[in-house]
């Protein structure tokens, strides 16, 4: 096994991260940037680097300075985490050079999937089904037009280089069209310095569903069940759970099978998420893949009892994946609550600042994933998620209810939170009852 | 699996160092071609294999004067010894490199400097190669355009150093009177004499984006006057701010600009 593994991250996800190495015996190496320095990872560690100023493109971007790290240190893998550097091709492939061993799929597999319009188009070829739409990249208003003619509207316009709902636009008719292309359009070139676009069909209020995959480098690929992320707040996930109300056992079987080939279709190895929306009707469409390690990953842990950042570093080490699909057992269910350091009353406005006060829930089958402590300082500079609340029990009933004990008990003073909003969804009727899609903010916020 | 057993180390030559922003570029993305760094856009010194590969079409190239070398006439102290290491490490005979070539077809003479053979400065021979050069041109009726890169006369010739300034001077001005087109690109650095003589002589004068173009260095010239000079002093955007050539182009740009150019100017004088 890897006797040493950097950390390309910093918040829950390192702690997350360095926690597992600690299990395994593996030595572990924080990277922090000039304000982390007092942040929780960096403490965790076996040694701990600066690797430059607060802002993310002079540290926990910086490619050059992780390498550096990474050598000086004498670690052997890299670990990227979720965002930052984690789906970025060229760092897989300089760590590859460096002789680092990259915690993750090949540059090749994160080219082949990181960008919207390529892995479409080798879904189609694999025979996933995806929704329908352009076949690659729409070259003007004009080609766009008859495309949305042929699919039907309402379509969605996508930016290929797109994320986090940004270079997206919803046309409900021919007269919209042309102004949402344009507007998507700039947007993306502004955003992604890309403006390649791509025309779907817009499938409405659907559910976000999406398949655990792990997979070794010798070609066996699992899946793990999927996770129920259609509460949404403008394309950012808020609350997930797992498994989903809606998904019989023959349909998990079959979108499990589906993401399976999905994922052999690209040779693929690491843990992976296959993301489908999921109509009223039953139908499922591939929407991406995400080639890393996810925020929401706690919830299928608890319901398979299977630790995905340990096989994922099993895997990369070049292990065999010892288990089997059959072994994939799904027991209770598991709800994750993202706690985010921002105003929900202020249009969910980021709130940097000191922690001055903390109270954790705990107890049997309560989980909490976070960087924070009592006087801990949150930087303006980073994402505002703070803490992952997550709880097990063996059915949704008695999960939502130890959620809501569970999220009352949590106290975080001195900062603005959306525990409070977090609270207001878990009373919804609709949430309790299951009946929920991925308009379900919008409805009930307005 | 042998995973674990390379010790982990970073390859020589992956990463490059920006002389201009100070930061280091990831080998693959620097633009090696047109040697610009993609951070801070400076436009690095090219030589002139590489000049001509991104300007003149692809084996259109003929050279003028070859052979043409240079004579330490006045007994320069180590001179002959310098000329000839330079000759040996960057395969060219002197600062200059002429002949004529084809821009997307059009036939043209051109004169490409080189900074790497002592700093480019203008000695007899580079004077004499460029005077037949524009001679060249205006004998056959085209236009010509010279690459300017040079810390300017050289001190080594003394007096015939600076007596290239009048002779490329007077045949650009044949050239001009037969009616025929002149466009030097000042490119990093183009100083001293050879901005006093062909480089500011241009129909039109173009300048590579953020390139070094003056006469005397800038610390000279503070001393001498006792002022501090403003902000971008000597750079190519000052210079088309204050008149003194027509356009800043961007090195990738180059060969479409003086396509176009070309083409506009191809009737000549009538």
């Amino acid at each position: 096994m890897f006797k040493k593994i950097l950390i390309a991250n910093r918040g829950e996800i390192a702690v997350r991260i360095i926690r597992a190495c600690k299990e395994m015996g593996i030595q572990t190496v924080a990277v922090y940037s000039e304000v982390d320095k007092a942040s929780l990872h960096v403490k965790l560690a076996d040694q701990a680097v600066c690797i430059g100023k607060a802002s993310p493109q002079k540290s926990y971007l910086n490619i050059e300075n992780i390498i550096s790290a990474t050598v000086l240190t004498g670690a052997e893998a890299i670990h990227p985490g979720f965002g930052f550097l984690s789906e970025n091709s060229k760092f897989a492939s300089i760590c590859k050079e460096c002789g680092i061993e990259f915690i993750g799929p090949t540059a090749e597999m994160i080219d082949k999937m990181g960008n919207k319009s390529e892995a479409r188009k080798t879904m189609i070829e694999a025979g996933v089904p995806v929704v329908p739409g352009s076949k690659g990249k729409v070259r003007d208003i004009e080609d766009g037009l008859k495309i949305a003619e042929e699919i039907g509207y309402p379509v969605m316009i996508k930016a290929s280089a797109g994320g986090g709902g940004r270079g997206m636009r919803i046309a409900y008719d021919k007269e919209k069209f042309e102004s949402a292309f344009n507007t998507a359009k700039s947007e993306s070139k502004k955003a992604f310095g890309d403006d390649t676009m791509y025309v779907e069909k817009y499938v409405e209020n659907p559910k976000h569903i999406e398949f655990q995959i792990l997979a070794d480098k010798y070609g066996h690929v699992i899946h793990l069940g999927e996770r129920d992320c259609s509460i949404q707040r403008r394309h950012q996930k808020v609350l997930e759970e797992a498994p989903s109300k809606v998904i019989s056992k023959e349909l998990r079987d079959h979108m499990g099978s589906v993401a399976v080939k999905a994922a052999e279709s690209i040779k693929y190895h690491s843990v992976g998420t296959i993301e489908f929306l999921l109509d009223k009707h039953g139908h499922f469409y591939f929407i991406e893949m995400n080639t890393r390690i996810q925020v929401e990953h706690p919830i299928t842990e608890l319901i398979t009892g299977i630790d995905l950042i340990k096989e994922q570093i099993k895997v990369a080490f070049g292990e065999e994946l010892q288990i089997k699909q059959e072994d994939v057992k799904i027991n209770g269910h598991a709800i994750e609550c993202r706690i985010n350091a921002e105003n929900p009353e202020q249009n969910f406005m980021p709130s940097p600042g000191r922690i001055t006060e903390l109270k954790l829930p705990g107890g049997n089958g309560v989980r909490i994933d976070s960087q924070v402590y009592s006087g801990y300082m949150i930087p303006p500079n980073y994402d505002s998620m703070i803490a992952k609340l997550i709880v097990h029990d063996k059915t949704r009933e008695e999960a939502i209810n130890k959620m809501k004990s569970a999220i009352d008990e949590l106290e975080i003073e001195g900062v603005n939170t959306n525990i409070e909003f977090q609270k207001f969804i878990l009373n919804q009727d609709d949430f309790v009852e299951g009946k929920y899609d991925t308009a379900f903010i919008a409805n009930h916020i307005g | 699996m042998d995973i674990g057993i390379r010790k982990p180390s970073i390859p020589e030559g992956l990463w490059i160092k920006c002389v201009s922003c100070k930061e280091t570029i990831y080998r693959d993305d620097y633009d090696e071609k047109f040697n610009i760094c993609p951070n801070c856009n400076k436009h690095h010194r090219l030589d002139v294999r590489r000049r001509l590969e991104i300007t003149a079409d692809k084996g259109s190239f003929k050279e003028y004067d070859a052979n043409m070398t240079t004579v330490n006439k006045l007994n320069f102290p180590k001179y002959t010894e310098k000329i000839e290491l330079l000759e040996d490490k960057t395969g060219l005979n002197e600062a200059v490199v002429t002949g004529e070539c084809k821009i997307n077809n059009h036939k043209m003479v051109i004169a490409i400097m080189d900074s790497r053979f002592l700093m480019g400065s203008m000695g007899t021979v580079v004077g004499e190669k460029i005077t037949r050069a524009i001679e060249k041109a205006t004998e056959k009726k085209l236009p010509i355009i010279i690459f300017t890169a040079s810390g300017g006369a050289r001190m080594q010739e003394g007096i015939f150093s600076l007596m290239q300034m009048a002779k490329t001077s007077a045949a650009l001005k044949r050239h001009s009177k037969a009616g025929h087109l002149y466009i030097p690109v000042l490119t990093d650095p183009t100083t001293g004499g050879v901005t006093a003589s062909f480089a500011m002589l241009g129909d039109i004068i173009l300048a590579e984006s953020g390139a070094l173009i003056g006469f005397a260095g800038r610390r000279v010239i503070e001393q001498t006057i006792n002022q501090k000079l403003p902000e971008g002093f000597q750079t190519a955007e000052f210079l088309l701010e204050h008149g003194f050539i027509d356009k800043v182009v961007n090195r990738r740009e180059i060969k479409e600009v003086l396509s176009k150019m070309l083409e506009i100017h191809k009737g000549g004088k009538r």
